[in-house]
């Protein structure tokens, strides 16, 4: 193994590794712009230019392979002119429009200015002027006068969206990049590119000038679209998501999340929500208190023999809420009938990303008892019994159950129908209680993924339930090191998790649980569940994410990249 | 006696009428140094090379035997020749008349250093505006193909096994193809962005296999070595630098053209002698001696000068591609920089901020000192941005925009100061507003 000086500091790193990435990871930032760790090297920024003792010229960190006995300098005077020169070039014909650009407060382009750059400038001359609104696919627009011609959307385009339609036209100053004729940039993982541009020259069209990125907090969530369970950030301000963003976690989904993920996942948070517990007085739906909404579902349930009791568990809930809920079924209820709905669609899959069940959590919900014992009733059984009414009741955790013609004239004569839900589905309407469920953004729990990943994730939008925990987590400095994102801000939405929901189902049956955090669950789970044992919600976000049946033995998460983080990002900020 | 009247050796162009016709370079001996390559060994032939000295003509002067030796060897993969025929620098025309008036003796020298290096397969890349000559080169190999010159029939031909295919490559008209890894790009079908180095090209070149780049004239003097031993040859002209060199004169002489001169000669003797002196006899004012980016030359520094890679270093400048320029004393310098800089501006690949960025502020900069809308403290600004390009671009062409920039300026700065002003007098504080039409009404409007 090679060993290397960088700016004093000894460093001993594998053989073939890149200086900027050796100091990297060591916790000296190479400033750079168009590097990327999955991307190939394009060393044209030239913003990465470090002196290597014993080389006459200054040679480029992303493209220079460590070598024993390299002694390397990343601020010296000569590395820092080189360093202020770029930054001059890069920023004379750049329109310096910070004040509406969406990228603005996570734009290396302008903390490098701060940092590197010069005072005033020295341009006196007309800026070169290019096209400023090109809509290079049905996600994402294109400013010319921003680009800094990086390469990465490039770069990206061609190696991880597989969809080479993006290339560089016309030549010097005038260069900008534009889509081949006939093509344009659709592939499924296209809007990446919006975050890998290390400038606000690629914007999301879902997204531009809604929002300053300083007045939206950003909590950590698991994407609830498929089961790969890739990491994100949900972007909130005012107690809306206005946009999901990928978190890097090299064990998951290194640093990529796919469009439908990221723009259909937050807008059933946003709107068309169920506001309040309703319980059905003749035909129609009347809103009602909670506690009503539990002693109506329990006189019911009293009623019917236990076979005649089937639950749905649901692939969309965390692990907790459907531990509760198995725990409720075979505990309080004492029936074997419960399993959940499979949601896979095998054209969604693809090799990158994306798996074709479209639920985040089927193997959570399985390992901890959502599935039918020997004796209860799977699935399609429970169905049928519902259609030949041998179930009376049935608890759907699921409200996205597929409702046709049959199921629904079953539904209407069943004596119980309770669903939790968060939007009105065909399941909703059928019910005689629907619960307000708070979605994946509004709770606080585990997934686990399509390879037995287990995810903990935290609430980002605040609802009255939860409104304490996110107190206690959102009452610090945010990431730009301010306490002005506005997560205060905005209506509170009355809607529970299930587990709670399910627990007061319980206890007015006479059962008293006591879990007061999702975290209860999560260690009673870890107790008694074999895969689980061993794991806490704190070991989870130090490995950030272990395997089932690894609590004793989690993998370390390695390196982790953080394109728009212009802190150090060493290992020992998480140190495992 | 002067230059003129000597009798110098004239090894690549000889004065042969309708040399560029096979069976007239047949009759003159052509194609037998390759014959003759193949009696040695192909190390024998590298170190022939070496031992004459010869280097580069395409502008860096890296010496060619060495260069050759860098290349793997073994057939485990292909390798790959090219000939850079871009000759995309102003001033500089030589390789054209290779390609007009002996193109078979770039041929066989291809066909000697294919063998020497064990390459199979020549590309000739040529720019794109040189149609005739495209033409002239495709006509050549055509007829050396079906001569059993070049091609799998080459072994009836010459006997052994070895057999070389080459390809004539039109550029599309870019001053970056000249560029060796551009050039590779380009031939690849992409865009010719420089590539990042290393890996060099010896070892992932075009196709990512390994490649030489040679220059047309640099390959052209490969058979005149074998004809007379690299000894012999490395007595030509300079020590360091042996050979004849074909120098591109042009501008303010009587007598513009290419001259094949042993290496070593007096600037001067050049210009005044070979070139005819400059018209109605006036003073020199400067020279750029091998093509534009080359470092410029006072008129009044020129005495002692001599055309080759260390003279020209001695004088602080570079021979580059041996296109000399003359200008005379009423040159406008000022406006020949701003004319040049729009060129490399306008060639600027854009791939690399410092180059694309500063290229465009140049040419910008140096149109108002022309027009005398710039002060002194803009020409120091120059000097500062060509320092800023220089040296930390991916390509060479960084240097060819900065050096011109910073020497021309400094080396002929009073020819700038007397084109600017002590201060600019503008109607409002910033210069770009003050280009806006109401700028005076803004002005008067203030001072209301």
């Amino acid at each position: 193994m090679p060993t290397i000086t960088i700016d004093g500091k000894v460093i001993e790193c594998a053989s073939g590794k890149m200086i900027i990435e050796a100091a990297l990871e060591n916790g000296i930032d190479v400033p750079h712009f168009c590097w990327h760790p999955a991307l190939s090297v394009s060393g044209n920024c030239r913003m990465c230019l470090v002196e290597l003792e014993k080389t006459p010229k200054l040679a480029i960190a992303c493209s220079t392979v460590v070598a024993d006995g390299q002694v390397v300098h990343t601020n010296n005077e000569r590395v820092v002119k080189a360093r202020e020169a770029i930054m001059e070039f890069l920023l004379i014909n750049h329109p310096l429009d910070c004040p509406i650009c969406d990228e603005a407060g996570q734009c290396k382009l302008q903390d490098y200015a701060f940092e590197h750059g010069r005072t005033a400038s020295r341009f006196s001359e007309m800026k070169e002027h290019k096209d400023k609104r090109v809509p290079l696919g049905p996600e994402v627009m294109f400013d010319g006068e921003r680009c800094i011609s990086c390469s990465r959307c490039i770069r990206f385009a061609d190696e991880i969206g597989e969809q080479p339609v993006l290339t560089f036209v016309n030549r010097g100053d005038h260069v900008t990049i534009d889509t081949f004729p006939g093509t344009q940039l659709d592939n499924p993982y296209a809007m990446n590119v919006v975050d890998i541009c290390p400038v606000g020259a690629l914007t999301s069209r879902d997204f531009r000038f809604k929002a300053r990125v300083w007045d939206m907090s950003f909590n950590d969530s698991i994407c609830p679209g498929c089961a790969r369970g890739c990491n994100i950030q949900v972007g909130v301000r005012n107690n809306e998501i206005l946009r999901l963003e990928p978190r890097t976690n090299m064990k998951v989904n290194e640093y990529w999340m796919c469009d439908p993920g990221r723009l259909g996942e937050f807008k059933y948070v946003n709107e068309d929500r169920v506001a309040a517990p309703m319980v059905r007085e003749a035909e129609r739906f009347a809103e009602s208190s909670w506690d009503e909404a539990y002693q109506r579902v329990t006189a019911k349930l009293r009623t019917l023999r236990p076979a005649e009791i089937a639950f749905v568990g649901s692939a969309y809930a965390t692990c907790e809420e459907n531990y509760a809920l198995a725990k409720f079924a075979r505990e309080v209820v004492g029936t074997p009938n419960i399993d959940l709905v499979p949601h896979s669609d095998p054209s969604f899959a693809d090799n990158r990303l994306r798996v074709a069940d479209r639920t985040p959590n089927t193997r959570g919900a399985r390992e901890v008892g959502v599935a039918p014992d020997k004796s209860g009733l799977a699935l399609d059984a429970i169905i049928a019994g519902v259609i030949h009414g041998r179930i009376k009741a049935l608890y759907l955790l699921d409200h996205t159950l597929p409702v046709n013609d049959e199921l629904a004239a079953a539904f209407a004569k069943l004596d119980l129908l309770v669903v939790h839900a968060w939007n009105m589905t065909p399941a909703a309407e059928a019910a005689h209680v629907i619960f307000p469920a708070s979605t994946y953004a509004e709770k606080e729990g585990t997934f686990v993924n399509v390879n037995g990943m287990v995810q903990h994730f935290i609430p980002a939008v605040v609802t009255r339930e939860n409104e304490r925990i996110m107190g206690m987590r959102m009452s610090r400095l945010d990431r730009f090191g301010a306490e002005n994102d506005r997560w205060t801000h905005g209506r509170r939405r009355d809607a529970r998790p299930a587990w709670q929901i399910v627990q007061s189902l319980a206890k007015v049956s006479g059962f008293n649980w006591g879990y007061g955090w999702s975290e209860d669950l999560f260690e009673e789970m870890a107790r008694k569940i074999a895969p689980f044992r061993s794991m806490t919600y704190e070991m989870l976000d130090t490995y950030r994410g272990v395997e089932l049946g690894r609590g004793d033995r989690p993998t370390p998460h390695g390196f982790t990249y953080v394109a728009h983080d212009l802190r150090p990002q060493t290992l020992a900020e998480h140190e495992v | 006696m002067s230059l003129s009247e000597q009798n110098f050796p004239k090894l690549i162009i000889p004065p042969i009428e309708n040399l560029h016709r096979l069976d007239v370079y047949r009759a003159n001996g052509g194609y037998e140094m390759y014959r003759k390559a193949l009696t040695m060994q192909p190390g024998e032939i590298i170190d022939e090379v070496k031992r004459s000295g010869l280097r580069g003509r395409g502008g860096a002067c890296f010496p060619t035997g060495l260069k050759w030796s860098f290349m793997p060897k073994g057939n485990d993969k292909p390798k790959y020749l090219c000939i850079n025929g871009d000759e995309s620098e102003p001033g500089s025309f030589k390789d054209r008349l290779i390609f007009e008036a002996n193109p078979h003796l770039m041929i066989e020298g291809i066909l000697i250093a294919g063998y020497a290096m064990g390459i199979h397969t020549a590309f000739i890349y040529i720019r794109g505006e040189y149609h005739r000559w495209v033409r002239i080169v495709e006509e050549a190999v055509e007829e050396a193909y079906a001569a059993g010159l070049i091609g799998p029939r080459m072994k009836e031909t010459f006997g052994g096994s070895y057999s070389m295919e080459i390809v004539v490559h039109k550029g599309a008209g870019a001053y970056i193809c000249g560029e060796e890894t551009s050039l590779l790009n380009s031939l690849e079908g992409d865009r010719p962005y420089p590539r990042v180095k290393p890996p060099f090209p010896a070892n992932v070149g075009v196709y990512g296999m390994p490649t030489t780049i040679n220059n047309v004239e640099t390959l052209a003097n490969v058979p005149v070595i074998l004809r007379m031993g690299g000894e012999a040859y490395s007595k030509i002209g300079a020590e360091k630098h042996p050979g004849t060199l074909l120098l591109g004169i042009s501008g303010h002489v009587n007598r513009p053209g290419v001259y094949e001169v042993p290496s070593g000669l007096p600037l001067l003797d050049i210009i005044n002698d070979l070139a005819g002196g400059v018209p109605g006899g006036k003073a020199i004012k400067a020279v750029i001696p091998g093509g534009t980016s080359m470092p410029i030359i006072r008129g009044d520094a020129l005495e002692g000068v001599m055309m080759d890679a260390e003279g020209l270093k001695a004088a602080g400048s570079a021979i580059g591609t041996g296109g000399i320029i003359v200008m005379d004393e009423d040159t406008d310098i000022p406006h020949m920089l701003r004319r040049l800089i729009h060129f490399y501006h306008h060639e600027s690949c854009g791939q690399c901020t410092p180059c694309r960025e500063g290229c465009g502020w140049l040419e910008k900069v140096l149109t108002r000192v022309d027009t005398g809308e710039a002060t002194s403290e803009d020409l120091d600004l120059l000097v500062d941005i060509a320092n800023n390009i220089e040296g930390n671009t991916i390509c060479a062409l960084g240097e060819a925009a900065a050096w011109p920039t910073r020497f021309t300026i400094t080396r002929l700065r009073e020819e700038f100061e007397a084109k600017v002003k002590p201060t600019l007098s503008l109607p409002v504080l910033n210069r770009v507003h003050s280009l806006r039409p109401s700028a005076h009404e803004e002005a008067a409007a203030v001072s209301n």
